[in-house]
């Protein structure tokens, strides 16, 4: 102990699919199954080698909330494989990760799979209180039929007991996360031609992946229940263009600036990482793609810069690894909004910001944007909340390992005004 | 207690009937008072218009507290030095933003602030009228307007000292014209080295735990040491955390909803009142998480027992707000001896004694806090209230007198002077009388116990060290009074 490391061995997901779109008919826990068994098979691990999963979701399914454990069930893996479900928003896919890596850290797992998947597409209507707690007679033993008459009566008017649709909106504050970032973009200066050109980059950029061959070894293909099977990402729109963006109205304020262009889609999928210490890849003969530095997680007043949260975490992770941010080879970051990452790189190169919001003299620094998402980000890639953690990794692992870079920072925004940030190392 | 006109207000139907008959019947607005605790951003969104003398040297004061306050700033008339707004709009994400003139049609601002330390002649004063002129019917319900000042006499020059006292009569005379729809006025006036104190000053009164004060000027001084002698930021929210405060009378009424307050902003809340009134007293401070400590205020060594009392339990005490008070109305053709005795006992003779105990062996630690419960009838006298008045005013003249004394220590000594706030006490009033005295204010309603808790909270923290050795009254702008 003290001195293990723990190494991100590879990486692997299903293709990022508009919600309601091809991938439909698998659930969250489905979408996991096949990242993790992709994973599996690509990386030939024995299985009774794996300790456990650490997964991430944020729609969990209500009867079965601890997703990582229907994965192993469901794949058959050995019963030993143990699993938990952790929640933290757009950063549950990320949160899973550190969270294994302190496991292995800490001496108390060997080899971890950790990820995270989300489905909108099959996210539970919930009915109101009101008709669960008339049920309540239902609910137990036999029902008579005066139970059901009383519970029948109960059940007036019509619209109280409508289930009512699933909405990102903010619990305590009733903002929708769009509207959020609207007030970000107001708030930061942050234009809209800025926003559509970052979108215009982060889609050219994941294209650019795709042709390349550069995703071939992070994503594979979903099985359908009817045997199908979906391949590719199908959110990328390599043709797409700043003049063709700024025709796009906005769509969460009659003034706004946010798109449909500039934000990151509903999406479905998955995405897994295998994880170990650095002594256990080497008798198993794995080459370690990265490691992890330092991370960060903050909070911030959710009524105030909801998606704010990263300005705060990226600082911190690189302090905790005795950093700079002119130290670090590239950063990628999760695109919820172009606003909301432009907003953040805005603070992160403030002085004001600095001195007022971290007690720094000097502003953390010019993000470059040359070197910022490199592959493209959610925005065009998509944005299954609990998945894009264990997408960042794969990618930022898979480029230190290929490129010349010997560090990455990573930040992610989340709902409940949460920010993650985080810092990553080539493994040589 | 319920005022009825206030509650017909409340409906849009009834006031539009009311406005569209051009019946004669005052409609007051209701007043936008906080809810919960002190919050980090008061003024969250709230759009509040700046205006700057040219000279003027607060700007850079009014820029940070708005920004950290949450409001979106908007730069009105000349003058304005854009650099000092940079930094804060950046750092919260708070920009300032330049108002066209005129001002656009369907603007709203909560708040209109001129920093006036710059204006130095007569005829200077004109900024005022093209200030608030063309923005004061754009001032929302509820909304505030506050003036920066110097000191009038701080230059010895007399065309300057004209031009400074004379925006406390502007601001009083405002208070009046927009009271209609519950928005208030107040004039800052600040001594040169107390600029580090007007922040939470400016904060409180742009909020709406001011909702009840109007009209008054206000003087921030830096002759209170610095609290504790500690050189440690304001907290803004919680500011009570780890204080202890004894409220006198808190069974019921102002000091119930003062003890409330004060425990809401984390001071453990001693809560004192007459052994007659153990029940209620007990139910209060069982509410809040508080002590009980019963005692009569005016029994000879009430003093004694109450400093022995703090020592012991908390060793010691940070606040101490004197609220216990009687009338016993009488002309003076008509009173008794006793109730003259009874009505300047407890109210004026038992808070100079418990003060002296507390002062006198330590009990009151540094950067603490005296806050005394004065009243508008002390300033302007009441008809039948020659012993009441007498008291209240006795008040006003200790405070002035006391604060010097223990300013070295870091502790303010204040009065409050409520106006008409709907209690026991008012309730007792004749109907007629009391309706009128209700009306008489610039907010045409009476105040709530709140309100008073909500000034004595804001005293007792400790964003207050520039307040000292005044009487601040808390009447909506009441007719009568200085």
């Amino acid at each position: 102990m003290g001195n293990r490391r723990a190494v991100v061995v590879s990486g692997a997901r299903t293709p990022f699919v508009r919600a309601f779109g091809k991938l439909l008919k698998v659930d969250t826990i489905g979408l996991g199954v096949s990242a993790v068994g992709n994973l599996l098979a690509k990386t030939e691990l024995d299985r009774t080698e794996l300790d456990g999963i650490v997964w991430g979701g944020v729609i969990l399914p209500g009867l079965a909330p601890n997703v990582g454990r229907e994965i192993a069930l469901d794949l058959k893996l050995p019963y030993s494989v143990e699993a938990y479900t952790v929640t933290r928003a757009c950063a549950s896919g990320l949160q899973a990760i550190t969270n294994a890596v302190a496991a292995i850290e800490r001496g108390d797992a060997d080899v971890l799979i950790a990820g995270g998947s989300d489905s909108t597409s099959n996210a539970e209507i919930k009915l109101p209180q009101k008709v669960v707690h008339a049920m309540a007679p239902l609910a137990f033993g036999k029902a008579t039929p005066g139970d059901v008459l009383g519970v029948m009566s109960q059940l007036v008017p019509i619209s109280e007991i409508l289930p009512k649709r699933p909405r990102i909106a903010e619990r305590t504050t009733g903002q929708v996360m769009g509207e959020a970032a609207e007030e970000m973009a107001r708030r930061n200066e942050i234009s809209r031609e800025a926003q559509d050109e970052l979108a215009v980059r982060s889609h050219h950029r994941a294209a650019a992946a795709v042709r390349s061959g550069r995703f071939d070894d992070e994503v594979f293909a979903v099985e359908l229940p009817n045997g199908d099977r979906v391949h590719t990402d199908d959110l990328i729109r390599a043709d797409t263009s700043v003049e063709k963006l700024e025709r796009l109205r906005p769509v969460f304020s009659k003034q706004g600036t946010l798109t449909a262009g500039n934000s990151s889609p509903l999406t479905d999928g998955a995405a897994a990482v295998l994880l170990m210490s650095e002594e256990k890849a080497k008798a198993l003969g794995y080459t370690p793609l990265a490691a992890f530095r330092s991370w960060s997680y903050v909070g911030v007043d959710p009524g105030d810069q909801l998606l704010m949260g990263p300005a705060l975490a990226m600082p911190f992770a690189l302090e905790r690894a005795g950093m700079k941010l002119g130290d670090i080879g590239f950063v990628d970051m999760h695109e919820a909004f172009a606003a909301q990452v432009l907003a953040v790189i805005k603070m992160i190169g403030s002085k004001a910001f600095a001195k007022e919001r971290l007690g720094r003299d000097e502003a953390v620094g010019d993000v470059d944007m040359e070197q910022l998402n490199l592959h493209g980000g959610s925005v065009a890639i998509g944005h299954p909340f609990g998945a894009t953690g264990a997408r960042m990794v794969t990618t930022v692992a898979n480029e230190l390992a290929r490129g010349d870079k010997e560090t990455a920072l990573l930040g992610i925004c989340a709902a409940g005004g949460l920010g993650a940030g985080a810092v990553m190392e080539r493994v040589s | 207690m319920s005022d009825f006109l206030l509650e017909l207000s409340k409906n849009p139907n009834a006031r539009n009937v009311i406005k569209s008959l051009g019946l004669p019947i005052p409609m007051p607005q209701a007043l936008a008072r906080a809810r919960g605790p002190w919050e980090e951003r008061p003024l969250a969104n709230q759009k509040v218009v700046v205006g700057v003398s040219s000279g003027a040297q607060l700007a850079g004061v009014i820029a940070e507290t708005l920004a950290k306050a949450g409001a979106d700033p908007l730069l009105a008339g000349p003058g304005h030095d854009e650099a000092l707004w940079q930094a804060p709009g950046e750092a919260y994400g708070r920009p300032a933003t330049t108002l066209p003139d005129p001002a656009p049609e369907r603007l709203i601002a909560h708040g209109v602030v001129m920093d006036a330390t710059g204006l130095s002649t007569p005829s200077d004063l004109g900024a005022l009228h093209d200030l608030f002129h063309p923005l004061v019917g754009r001032i929302s319900r509820s909304g505030r307007a506050i003036v920066l000042a110097r000191p009038h006499l701080a230059s010895g020059d007399p065309a300057r000292a004209a031009t400074q006292r004379a925006l406390e009569g502007f601001v009083r005379a405002l208070a009046k014209e927009i009271g209609r729809r519950g928005a208030t006025a107040h004039v800052i006036y600040v001594d040169e080295g107390a600029e580090a104190r007007l922040p939470a000053l400016l904060r409180y009164l742009l909020s709406n735990r001011s909702a009840f004060l109007s009209g008054q000027p206000w003087h921030l001084t830096a002759s209170a040491a610095k609290g504790g002698g500690t050189d440690v930021e304001v907290p803004i929210t919680r500011p009570l955390e780890k204080k202890v405060a004894l409220v006198t009378g808190a069974a019921r009424g102002i000091g119930a909803a003062t003890a409330r307050l004060l425990a809401a902003e984390g001071a453990h809340v001693v809560c004192l009142d007459r052994p007659e009134d153990d029940g209620p007293v007990s139910q209060v401070a069982r509410e809040l998480g508080g002590s009980v400590l019963l005692q009569d205020v005016s029994a000879p060594d009430a003093g004694a027992k109450i400093a022995a009392a703090l020592r012991e339990a908390h060793g010691g005490v940070d606040v101490v707000v004197h609220n216990a008070g009687v009338t016993r109305d009488r002309t003076l053709a008509k009173m008794k001896r006793d109730k003259w005795d009874m009505t300047l006992d407890i109210n004026l003779g038992a808070v100079l004694a418990i003060d002296e105990a507390l002062l006198a062996d330590g009990a009151l630690r540094d950067g603490g806090r005296i806050i005394c419960l004065s009243s508008v009838a002390g300033i302007a006298g009441n008809m039948g209230q020659t012993n009441y008045a007498a008291s209240k005013a006795g008040i006003i003249g200790y405070v002035e007198a006391l604060a010097p004394t223990v300013a070295a220590r870091g502790i303010t000594v204040n009065a409050i002077a409520p106006g008409f706030i709907e209690t026991r006490l008012t309730d007792a009033i004749p109907a007629v009388i009391r309706e009128v005295g209700r009306r008489l204010s610039n907010l045409g309603q009476g105040g709530l116990p709140r309100d008073i808790g909500d000034l004595v909270t804001f005293l007792a923290s400790p964003g207050a060290q520039g307040l000292t050795g005044r009487t601040l009254r808390a009447c909506g702008g009441a007719f009568i009074g200085a």
